[in-house]
């Protein structure tokens, strides 16, 4: 149990390092060589990190897992460090490619599929817009710096160490005393991952939680309202000066 | 067959990750829409762990939080967007540093730090030719012509 921790711990402050070296500070001479070096130091603390991974079945499936998961995380490292806005939103959308695929391994077709159209297809779309309107020649001086770069990569990776540390250990622990009982395949295939699967959530969405779907399309329509209220005023204050 | 407990375990340390990646993003990054950006990817994050737990009790209250979660999202896009467009038109940069003149009164101002210029390329050395011959009429819209505009 002692070699768990201090393999997290490794790996935690191992990660905080390279996203530390990744993120822009304003640095001009050696910022690629600093980069290549974070993001070695991130592969081997996600290296790390995936080696304590408790196994989930044949090579196969694991090898599939590791490289959705693999594809998320540095997509999502990558949409955070890079100068260039635009590059940020395209590695995002390859880190929602990614976690679309993890949904859909673990058997949420519906929430994968809705995830591609409205991040990927909606959501980015809008991303890349606004950043063609806004700044279309691309680096700024702004995108060349951070916030406190080293306290904000001290913060994010504590919560990362304490969470993932928390619920290795705890599930762990309550495996073996046989406290936690996973659903039974059977059930499983009745419910959650039933052939009907969309059919199921359907039913579920539209009877247990209708009300709920009320409430939400009454948001939507207030923030496409709301949207188009703040855009129509700012039009208005530009043609009265 | 999976081991079931294996796998919540997995994702959730994944969901961790992103979760702690965007944070990280949304802490440190400057430009408004990558810090919007950041915190879609906190959203992801806490997807993915309440789609694991939905799987291991086999139950669909964890997709359906997911679905919300996602048309809340569209919402948040279409407002920030506007929002971010309308500031954009205001000051004309992206910077979130420009507002810092709504801080408290005790709280001291932001100041730019001084940023070495980042490494320009250096321009091609073009041929240099000795003029000869007729000097041509150019059209008037070759000589209006701003490629950067």
């Amino acid at each position: 149990m002692i070699e768990l921790y201090q393999i997290f711990t490794l790996a935690t402050v191992l990660g905080a390092a390279s996203m530390w070296l990744m993120l822009p500070r304003g640095g001009s001479g050696g910022a690629m060589r600093q980069r290549w070096l974070g993001a070695l130091l991130g592969a081997v603390a996600l290296g790390l990190l995936a080696s304590r991974f408790p196994g989930i079945g044949s090579v196969v499936t694991e090898s599939v897992f590791f490289i959705l998961a693999g594809v998320t995380v540095v997509g999502a490292a990558a949409a955070v460090t890079f100068r260039n806005p635009l590059y940020c939103a395209l590695w995002f959308g390859l880190s929602l490619m990614g976690s679309a695929g993890l949904l859909l391994f673990i058997g949420a077709q519906f929430l994968a599929v809705a995830t591609v159209a409205v991040y990927a297809g909606a959501i980015l779309v809008t991303f890349i817009f606004v950043l063609m309107l806004a700044q279309p020649e691309g680096k700024a001086a702004y995108d060349r710096t951070s916030w406190e770069a080293l306290v904000s990569v001290a913060t994010g990776s504590v919560i990362v160490g304490i969470l993932s540390m928390t619920v290795s250990s705890v599930l762990t622990a309550a495996q073996r005393s046989g406290e936690l009982q996973a659903a039974a395949a059977e059930s499983l295939a009745q419910r959650v991952l039933a052939k009907q699967h969309t059919a199921l959530l359907g039913a579920e969405l539209f009877g247990r939680h209708l009300v709920a779907v009320e409430v939400a399309g009454v948001l939507l329509t207030a923030a496409l309202i709301g949207a188009a209220v703040i855009v129509a005023q700012t039009n208005k204050r530009e043609i009265s000066e | 067959m999976y081991s079931e407990v294996a796998l919540l375990q997995n994702y959730l340390v994944v969901g961790a990750l992103l979760f702690g990646i965007g944070m990280i993003g949304f802490l440190s990054r400057r430009n408004m829409i990558v810090m919007f950006l950041a915190a879609e990817m906190m959203l992801q994050g806490v997807s993915l762990s309440l789609v694991a737990w939905s799987r291991f009790h086999n139950d669909f209250g964890g997709q359906m939080l997911v679905i919300f979660i996602i048309a809340v999202a569209a919402c948040e896009a279409a407002i920030v967007l506007a929002l971010v467009l309308m500031l954009f038109r205001r000051t004309g940069n992206l910077d979130v540093a420009v507002w810092g003149e709504l801080r408290e009164d005790n709280q001291l101002p932001f100041e730019e730090p001084q940023l070495p210029e980042p490494p320009t390329e250096p321009s091609e050395p073009w041929p240099t030719l000795t003029t000869a011959g007729v000097e041509p009429k150019l059209k008037p819209e070759q000589t209006d012509y701003r490629p950067n505009v």
